[in-house]
């Protein structure tokens, strides 16, 4: 009965070593402090600005990028209400000091992502970001795994047969591509 | 070196890994700890250490915990629309590699310039560029530029210099003393306008022009035959028939890459070519390409010209040239060249890079007879590429000490290092008042110097150029000065009591000169914009430039040339190597491993020594002998050439610095004092020297040793005839075990044009830029761990005494059955859907079984952390040296196998940017780094599954074969055999 019992908690303690040991690396739910207070709640939420609006490199770089103060300042320059953390961002941009953020969802660098691929293919921020619309503070919502990307990656690697690719085009629509199952399309 | 002689090749053997095992035992930053196995008492129990060492290691890892570190994410404070993070911006600017003046694009990446391409919108450097231009990105970020202005050595404010240079001027305006700026040849319209203003404001002010290796000759010869002190415009594509003497313009001589791009484009259309001779005593780059080479000692160069004048003009009915001895060369093939260059009278080119001024005007009087001026050399639109006056530096080198000369300004020159006599230049400067550089480091010059007044990097200036007679090029910064440097045209405007920006300076320039010249754009900001952007601009000519008449003295010339032989036991040539050139790069560490294009050494120079001369010496490689000219004695290793002329030893030149950084510093022997200056001209050749063996040994850094084929069809020729005749071969594809591959949209491949390459090496260069291939040192390339993902393999074929060469590029060639995807543990490399043969570093343990098993032997393994271990202290230690890296591609760590990936990268940023932009990817929108280095477009990548693709025909070519196709393979990668152009009897 006792070893039983022994065996089931050994058991037990091995799975969860094992469990734990499997999550090394992956962050998800890392919601770090950020140096500024930013709610993306306010922001990408109640007055709905689009994330490209901010985030305009993702339309066309591999990398999203985090905003440039000057950004920022488009509209804060001209609105009257002032927090701490908006007086932070006025006391950086007068310095002319750029802000450091933290750094949320961080991918190994033998991993190439680009950004600008997946959101000329239509797929939405909410996707891999999660309701990004609604956090307070940013947290990563998905695992961001190569198991994860490749459930969608497989979901999406069929070809468009070339005759619907020939219409599409001659409608003015982009033909959705093939997501890349080859190792090379993010290992290189 | 290995032939088809079976010379034995036990004289290279491996290193031991006795030695490294020690040096790597002890602590490093890559190996904290040290190693063990480095024990060397007898009583260290290896085994047990490794052990321990092992436990503790994986016990340490588990200790740590397991957090990331937390990263930052810094965008800018005022965003630009020009920058966007992760997109590249490409901007036309000039080449300052060498003053061929190339015309560039250069990707910038996030503000700073990461990779060189050549201009396709320039008409006479084309696409491509050289290996010494790829490479110069990396000098930017060389840790060895001055951090800001020095005087007396120590670091100081501009303000400061610019007063201690204004009082020195002012008073050498009342001493009567020359003011002297020495500078290397300029092809700057507006930095040569600045220069005449110098001659206007400042009294006794004279420019001198030095280069380290002149082509004086041909300007003093040229002066004397057409009135026109100058160097013509070569088309080596208007001719049929080529005869080079002792001239390596295909690898360093006077403007390599265009020549490449005509000559290529010439012998492309197979039928209308008809002979390349070269006449040389070494084997240059040139001379591995010729269809008949000779090899003729230094001494005897002149006597093959007028031999050759002889018979043409006979030809042409002309009986005044003087009889004198032939050379040592076959008179048959003297015929027949002869014959040859005669048949194509106007369309045929003869050059010389001998330092004679006779020669030269023997050779004008050739090209004269032949019908050739006006055609294929162009004195109407001369090159304004090489401007070096030997005999004006030899005086100003007499006047300095004899104490005529006040102050000497040097502008990108280093005369200290590559003068003939270095030594007397410098003790020239006992007498000087005042002596300011505009070096970019402490060099062997700038060091004696009062100031040094760093210049920018070519990278970070303004400029302009006319490499051609009405040819422009505009120069413009890629990236903010690094550090405190200033324009030399800025200091020189500066102190002739000029305050404006040399930017403000320059587009004065233009609206006033160039501007004029053009009647298509109206305004001149639109023309300055759009000048800009195209980076290259063509104006109408100057008028009265009219092809001037050739008026001898050629017979005069010829008896000279009679009356000075001299032959000697042994002769030295001295050469500028295609890694090295003159050795003002020699601290770029990408250049220094570069392998020499036809031995293949790197990390140093060497004596190149016929293998009849080898065996009279009784040496073989490695064996370091002794040479000595008049005017000094260096020792070098020997290398044993084929083809070397047999009694001329080949020595390159700039190698042997002394201050020029670390990896630059003491790597080969300088061999610029062996050179001398007669009758005003400087000599590169000499005979009468006196060689002995030393009994010592050096091991050379080679990446080939082996260089002949052993009859297996690797690099094959052809002759137009056997294409002719050989029937359609029915190449059966060999029969395979595997099954079908899932297929993709897209089957890459490529084809490489073996006639067209000439080894220059410029796609080594462009690979390692774009795709962050470490520098390992010399130590590890005699290890045979040399990194480059592509190599350029030569192969003799013939006789030791005078073989053809082949070269041949090679790099993963992407099989479709690849004998390396069968053998990994881990499954680490993959074919992917679309033909690459993919490797994935984060899967790789380091088996290292796929280099076993490829038969090209073409995958690189990452023996140390290359990027972060001390030991291998160039470009990628430092912050400033790793902003060269490619972000688009990972950098790999310690046992990791890399390879040719056929730029994935660029694959996918293509797909991407078709995607973007709506369309289908067209041929020709992905360029490897390779292929767009090339300055011959020997390499051609492509879309084997779209049959309108160029590599598609070019796979369906009469000359296209595989390499190894016999091993099942099945390669995507395949070849065009060289074709050679028989000499016909006369």
């Amino acid at each position: 009965m006792i070893i039983a019992a022994v065996i089931l908690a050994f058991a037990c303690g091995t799975g969860l070593v094992a469990w734990e040991l499997s999550r090394v690396g992956i962050h998800q739910g890392y919601a770090p402090i950020q140096p500024i207070a930013f709610p993306h709640k306010v922001h990408a939420g109640d007055y709905k600005i689009p994330c490209l609006y901010c985030h305009y490199a993702a339309r066309t770089s591999r990398h999203a990028g985090i905003p440039p103060e000057s950004v920022c300042m488009n509209c804060h320059s001209l609105l009257e209400k002032q927090t701490a953390e908006i007086e932070k961002l006025i006391e950086a941009v007068q310095q002319q000091r750029p802000i450091r953020w933290v750094k949320v969802h961080n991918l190994p660098d033998f991993v190439y992502f680009n950004h600008s691929q997946h959101v000329v293919s239509g797929v939405a921020c909410q996707e891999c970001h999660g309701p990004v619309q609604d956090m307070d503070r940013v947290r990563q919502d998905r695992p961001l795994t190569m198991g994860w990307c490749l459930d969608c990656h497989r979901e999406h690697a069929h070809l468009p047969t070339a005759s619907i690719r020939r219409s599409l085009l001659a409608l003015k629509q982009k033909p959705k591509p093939a997501a890349g199952l080859d190792c090379a399309s993010c290992h290189y | 070196m290995n032939h088809e002689s079976g010379v034995d090749n036990a004289q290279r053997p491996c290193k031991s890994a006795k030695d490294e095992l020690v040096r790597i035992g002890r602590p490093s930053t890559e190996f904290p700890g040290g190693l063990p196995g480095a024990d060397q008492s007898p009583e260290g129990n290896t085994r047990r250490d490794f052990l321990s060492l092992m436990g503790f290691t994986v016990a340490a890892a588990g200790l740590t915990g397991c957090r990331a570190p937390v990263q930052y994410a810094v965008p800018q404070v005022a965003g630009s629309d020009q920058m966007v993070p992760g997109v590249s911006n490409w901007y036309a600017t000039t080449c300052g590699g060498c003053p061929s003046a190339c015309s560039l694009l250069v990707k910038q990446r996030d503000g700073r310039p990461i990779k060189i391409e050549g201009n396709g919108e320039s008409p006479l450097f084309g696409p491509g560029t050289c290996a010494t231009g790829q490479a110069t990105v990396l000098s930017l970020y060389d840790g060895e530029r001055l951090r800001g202005p020095l005087w007396k050595g120590k670091p100081t404010k501009w303000a400061e210099i610019d007063r201690q240079v204004l009082d020195s001027l002012t008073a050498a305006g009342k001493t009567g003393r020359a003011v002297v700026l020495l500078s290397g040849t300029l092809t700057s319209p507006s930095t040569l306008e600045i220069v005449a203003n110098w001659t206007r404001r400042q009294p006794n002010f004279r420019h001198v022009v030095y280069d380290a290796v002149s082509l004086s000759a041909l300007r003093a010869a040229n002066a004397e035959s057409f009135g026109r002190k100058a160097i013509p415009h070569y088309a080596f594509d208007k001719a049929r028939v080529i005869v080079g003497l002792e001239a390596d313009f295909l690898g360093t001589w006077l403007s390599p890459v265009e020549f490449a791009r005509q000559y290529a484009a010439s012998r492309r259309s197979g039928e209308d070519f008809r002979l390349h001779a070269q006449f040389e005593s070494g084997l240059s780059v040139t001379g591995s390409k010729a269809d008949v080479r000779v090899p003729v000692a230094p001494s005897d160069m002149g006597a093959v010209a007028v031999a050759l004048l002889r018979r043409i003009a006979r030809k042409a009915g002309i009986a005044d040239v003087p009889a004198g001895p032939e050379p040592r060369a076959d008179p048959a093939i003297l015929d027949a060249v002869a014959e040859q260059l005669w048949r194509h009278r106007g369309e045929s080119l003869v050059v010389s890079g001998v330092a004679d001024k006779s020669v030269q005007v023997v050779v004008n009087a050739l090209n004269a007879f032949l019908g050739n001026i006006g055609k294929t050399v162009d004195l109407a639109h001369p090159s304004l590429q090489r401007s070096g006056d030997d005999q004006a530096m030899a005086e100003l080198v007499d006047q300095m000490n004899r104490g005529e000369v006040h102050t000497l300004l040097l502008y990108g020159v280093n005369p200290g290092y590559d003068y003939a006599d270095a030594a007397r230049f410098l003790k020239g400067f006992e007498k000087l008042a005042l002596s300011v550089s505009f070096s970019d480091r402490r060099d062997e010059t700038s060091s004696h110097t009062d100031a040094i007044c760093p210049d920018h990097h070519f990278l970070e200036a303004w400029g302009d150029a006319e490499p051609v007679d009405s040819n422009f090029s505009l120069a413009q910064p890629t990236i903010a000065p690094l550090f405190d440097t200033r324009a030399a045209q800025e200091s020189l405007l500066k102190w002739i009591g000029n305050d404006s920006d040399y930017y403000v300076w320059l587009r004065t320039h233009w609206r006033q000169q160039m501007f004029p010249r053009q009647k298509e754009l109206p305004d001149f900001d639109t023309f300055w914009d759009r000048s800009l952007q195209a980076g290259v601009v063509a104006l109408t000519p100057k008028a009265g430039s009219d092809v001037p008449a050739f008026h001898g003295p050629y017979n005069s010339a010829a008896r000279a040339i009679i009356d000075a032989r001299r032959e000697g036991q042994y002769e030295i040539l001295l050469y500028e190597s295609v890694p090295m050139r003159d050795g003002r790069n020699a601290n770029n560490p990408w250049l220094q491993e570069l392998p020499d294009p036809i031995t293949k050494v790197t990390w140093g120079n060497f004596a190149a020594v016929s293998p009849k001369l080898a065996k009279q010496l009784g040496v073989t490689d490695g064996d370091v002998i002794s040479l000595q000219t008049e005017t000094a004695q260096v020792q070098l290793p020997v290398v044993v050439q084929p083809g070397q002329e047999s009694r001329t030893i080949a020595v390159a030149l700039g190698y042997g610095r002394k201050l020029v950084g670390k990896a630059g510093r003491d790597v080969g022997v300088n061999a610029y004092p062996l050179t001398a200056i007669r009758d005003g001209l400087r000599r590169y050749s000499a005979a009468n020297v006196v060689v002995k063996t030393t009994g010592r040994r050096e091991n050379l850094a080679s990446t080939q040793t082996h260089f002949s084929m052993e009859g297996r069809p690797i690099a094959l020729e052809t002759t137009l005839q056997e294409l002719h005749n050989e029937p359609e071969a029915e190449t059966e594809s060999m029969p395979t075990l595997w099954g079908e591959r899932p297929q993709g949209e897209h089957l890459w491949g490529m084809a490489i044009d073996m006639n067209a390459c000439t080894g220059c090496s410029a796609c080594v260069i462009a690979c390692q830029a774009e795709n962050n291939v470490p520098v390992v040192g010399k130590d590890q390339v005699q290890r045979t761990r040399i990194m480059h993902w592509i190599r350029l393999d030569h192969y003799y074929i013939g006789s030791e005494d005078n073989p053809r060469s082949v070269h041949q590029p090679m790099m993963c060639q992407h099989c479709g059955n690849a004998p390396c995807e069968t053998v990994c543990p881990v499954l680490a490399t993959t074919t992917s859907s679309e033909g690459l043969n993919t490797q994935v570093y984060n899967r790789c343990v380091g088996t290292r079984y796929c280099a076993n098993n490829c038969p090209y032997k073409v995958r690189r393994f990452n023996f140390y952390n290359y990027t972060q271990n001390s030991d291998f202290d160039f470009n990628m230690e430092s912050p400033l040296g790793r902003m060269v890296l490619n972000p688009d591609v990972v950098v790999r760590t310690r046992g990791v196998m890399e390879k040719c990936s056929l730029c994935v990268q660029r694959i996918q940023l293509a797909k991407n940017g078709a995607l973007q932009g709506k369309r289908e990817l067209a041929d020709g929108d992905i360029m490897t780094a390779c292929q767009q280095a090339c300055p011959t477009q020997a390499i051609v990548f492509g879309d084997l599954k779209d049959s309108g693709s160029r590599v598609s025909k070019l796979h369906r070519d009469r000359r296209f074969y595989r390499v190894l196709e016999d091993l099942g393979t099945r390669p995507n990668v395949g070849y065009l055999k060289t074709l050679r152009y028989p000499l016909e009897p006369a």
